[in-house]
């Protein structure tokens, strides 16, 4: 990408990097990370902030025990205080053939990017490490990373991603698993949604944090009413007919068929999240994803 | 331009409409569009049918109207109609083994000819002479089959239908010795088809009276030989005018001669050069031409003529295909197998006879078969050939009335029409362009629909 380019990518975020500027992105539940973030962590440690004593049992590290309480009580109690610690994220960008509509527009594909952009910086001024996978024909891994050049490096990264081939999604958010504690996967679920739902249920299972954004244009929820033969991008074989009498049965369909995938990945306990293109502005977008549980508003 | 069959015309024209009419009506199926939910449209065949202003895939259509046009105007025959006359003439030429004078027969035909005239020949069957017509007058050469008119009559009615077009009226000309042989039960009859006069032209011909024609009955055989028997009656039968007209200096052209065996060739070539018929009958030995069969069977009867004889006869020998080159049978079994043949020998013939006589029996003496001896003994072929017709019969021939007008004649249906083999390969060479423009837009209607915007007209 030449520096002309670069600039006209980072011009196209700077709105969207200005409005999530003061966003922040707690998690969802205590990490168990080490080193010290911003988020609770579900060990106790020797911070500064004082949470409770406990009982000093055999096998304790000694050099927990309040000394002067002992001095004063004559038991010994261990200072127990919370750990606050980063959550690395893993930000998945669904690249495939179906993101690339509307034809004319590209427009899922750039709230996807938007969104990535948006969370990567949420999550970046979190104080987290914020990586990225794009998931297409052309493959990208970016480690997660604190530093502040990450999400420029984001930008750069799909800014040069073109959707396109029928690449599945479920193997790039194990790989973004191996090094994030939180994945946020953003796609249209028209690829691998079964295999998805699968990983993603094991990543909850294991303790992460794992959000997924469904990403939809207004041309599938409620396509033109003049009569054409569709087919799909990526299943050359999938031809039908689009029709007065059709069109009913397929929004009837589709509208199943979402309903289905979020009832399903809200079950497994995987945040579920849609986007419609050209609908709720991508900086609300991520407010909604980014709120803490129990205040995220419903899609 | 007229055309032979022309409804074929008419239907390909119908055809042509109607293709031109499915033309401004569309069905196809809808435009193509990318949409990645597709798979939750239901799975059904779709078309859209419409009626357009102007006729879709001109090219297409044009070439099916093309295709079927010129396969109707293929059908129907169309043939160029020549200028046509105030008459013209089918000129029947007998080549038969009557017609010995052929300089003459020539000459005449010569005399008569126009362009544009038809010309048969004929002898037992008729055929019309193509291409280079007065050379084929030049080549005029007779044959030795018996001439059949009735053959020649019905060749000249198809001549005529071909000539309908180019001339107002036809006449017929005979050009023919007319002999008596040539005559049969349905040439009056197939003559009257035609509609009007016909001119006769005779060939000089060296005539033979009927009235005038001796026959003597002998043969050269055993004295024990039953035929002798036979051959006493059947000369009592045939020869009794013969006998008293012997010395009238009668000249002796029916005369006949049985020779029963190799023994008695040295008589029968003394015969050689006379004009009367030598009968090759031998009583044991393999008769003239003949070969032995591969397994000798019997048969109930023999005819020769409307002479026939029933009786067991043990077939021994037939005559081989190649026998007859040349000669004609005389005799038959009742299964239709030669059991006699004539080939002519000089002024007369040689007659081979392959039917046993078995002194066994009453054979020899029934009446049936003294008259079937008598049948085989008659003139030889080429000198009844030239014996002439009844002129009554010959009258007739000639008819009377007018020339013969072009409506009374059918048109010819199975006139050759140049232009129709051109037309099918203008129908097939539309039929395969067709095929070519159909599949090469089908191609380029599925690319249309599978096309993918490009990455620069994403970016874009």
């Amino acid at each position: 990408m030449t520096g002309g380019e670069a600039g006209e990518s980072y011009d196209e975020y700077a709105a969207l990097l200005d409005a999530v500027r003061g966003i922040r992105w707690p998690a969802r539940s205590a990490v168990r990370g080490g080193i010290p973030g911003a988020h609770t962590s579900r060990l106790r440690g020797i911070s500064a902030e004082f949470t409770e004593y406990r009982p000093y049992r055999q096998g304790d590290d000694t050099r927990r025990i309040d000394w002067k309480l002992f001095a004063r009580s004559d038991r010994a109690y261990n200072r127990l205080s919370n750990d606050r610690a980063i959550l690395p994220t893993m930000i998945v960008l669904d690249a495939s053939a179906s993101m690339a509509f509307p034809v004319a527009t590209n427009g899922k594909w750039k709230l996807a990017a938007q969104l990535g952009v948006g969370l990567g910086a949420v999550a970046r001024n979190s104080g987290d490490p914020v990586g990225l996978v794009v998931a297409g024909e052309e493959p990208l891994l970016l480690a997660p990373r604190m530093r502040r050049s990450v999400t420029h490096e984001i930008i750069r990264a799909v800014s040069a991603a073109r959707p396109g081939g029928n690449t599945p999604l479920s193997p790039s958010v194990s790989i973004a698993s191996q090094s994030g504690g939180r994945v946020v996967i953003v796609t249209d679920y028209l690829g691998d949604a079964e295999e998805l739902l699968t990983v993603a249920s094991r990543l909850v299972a294991a303790g992460r944090e794992v959000h997924t954004v469904h990403v939809i244009a207004r041309d599938e929820i409620d396509p033109s009413g003049e009569a054409a033969m569709v087919f799909d991008p990526e299943a050359a074989d999938v031809r039908r007919a689009l029709t007065t009498d059709t069109r009913d049965q397929y929004i009837a369909a589709y509208a199943e068929w979402r309903d289905r995938i979020a009832h399903e990945f809200t079950e497994a306990g995987v945040a579920y999240s849609t986007a419609i293109v050209g609908g709720e502005a991508p900086d609300h977008l991520i407010r909604r994803i980014t709120a803490p549980r129990g205040m995220s508003a419903t899609a | 331009m007229t055309f032979l069959a022309p409804g074929f015309l008419f239907a390909s024209l119908a055809v042509a409409a109607g293709i031109v009419a499915l033309h401004f009506i569309v069905t196809r199926q809808p435009r193509a569009a990318l949409l990645p939910t597709a798979r939750f449209v239901p799975d059904t065949p779709a078309t859209t049918v419409a009626r357009a202003r102007r006729p879709s895939e001109l090219l297409l259509m044009f070439l099916r109207v093309l295709l079927v046009i010129a396969a109707g105007a293929g059908m129907a025959k169309p043939v160029l109609t020549p200028r046509r006359g105030a008459q013209a003439r089918v000129i029947l030429v007998d080549v038969s083994r009557s017609a010995r004078d052929t300089i003459a027969i020539r000459d005449s035909v010569h005399a008569i000819y126009r362009n544009g005239d038809a010309v048969v020949v004929f002898d037992s069957s008729a055929r019309v002479v193509t291409g280079d017509i007065s050379a084929g007058i030049d080549s005029l050469r007779p044959t030795i089959r018996r001439g059949n008119l009735s053959a020649a009559l019905i060749a000249a009615l198809r001549a005529g239908s071909s000539l309908r077009e180019r001339a107002d009226s036809l006449e017929l000309v005979l050009v023919s010795p007319f002999a008596k042989e040539e005559l049969d039960a349905a040439t009056d009859s197939i003559r009257k088809l035609w509609p009007g006069r016909a001119r006769l032209v005779r060939a000089r011909q060296p005539a033979v009276d009927s009235a005038r024609v001796t026959r003597k009955l002998g043969i050269t055989a055993d004295v024990n030989d039953p035929l002798r028997v036979t051959v006493m009656l059947a000369g009592q039968r045939i020869t009794g005018n013969g006998q008293r007209a012997a010395g009238n200096g009668q000249r002796e052209t029916g005369n006949a001669l049985i020779n029963r065996g190799p023994g008695f060739s040295s008589q029968a070539a003394s015969r050689s050069g006379e004009a009367g018929a030598l009968i090759e009958w031998p009583a044991s030995t393999r008769p003239r031409f003949a070969v032995p069969r591969a397994v000798k069977d019997t048969v109930g009867g023999v005819m020769a003529g409307e002479s026939g004889v029933v009786a067991a006869f043990e077939r021994a020998w037939s005559y081989p295909p190649d026998s007859l080159r040349g000669g004609e049978v005389v005799a038959r079994w009742v299964d239709g197998e030669p059991a006699a043949i004539e080939k002519p020998d000089g002024p007369g013939c040689v007659r081979s006879v392959a039917i046993p006589v078995t002194p066994v029996g009453d054979l020899v003496i029934r009446t049936e078969f003294v008259r079937f001896v008598a049948s085989l003994s008659r003139p030889c072929a080429q000198t009844t050939s030239l014996i002439p017709a009844d002129p009554a019969a010959v009258a007739k021939l000639e008819g009377n009335g007018g020339l013969a007008p072009r409506e009374s004649f059918q048109p010819a249906t199975d006139a050759r029409s140049d232009l129709a083999p051109w037309l099918f390969a203008l129908a097939l060479t539309a039929a395969i362009a067709e095929l070519l423009v159909r599949r090469r837009g089908k191609n380029a209607n599925a690319n249309r629909e599978l096309r993918v915007p490009s990455r620069e007209a994403r970016a874009a």
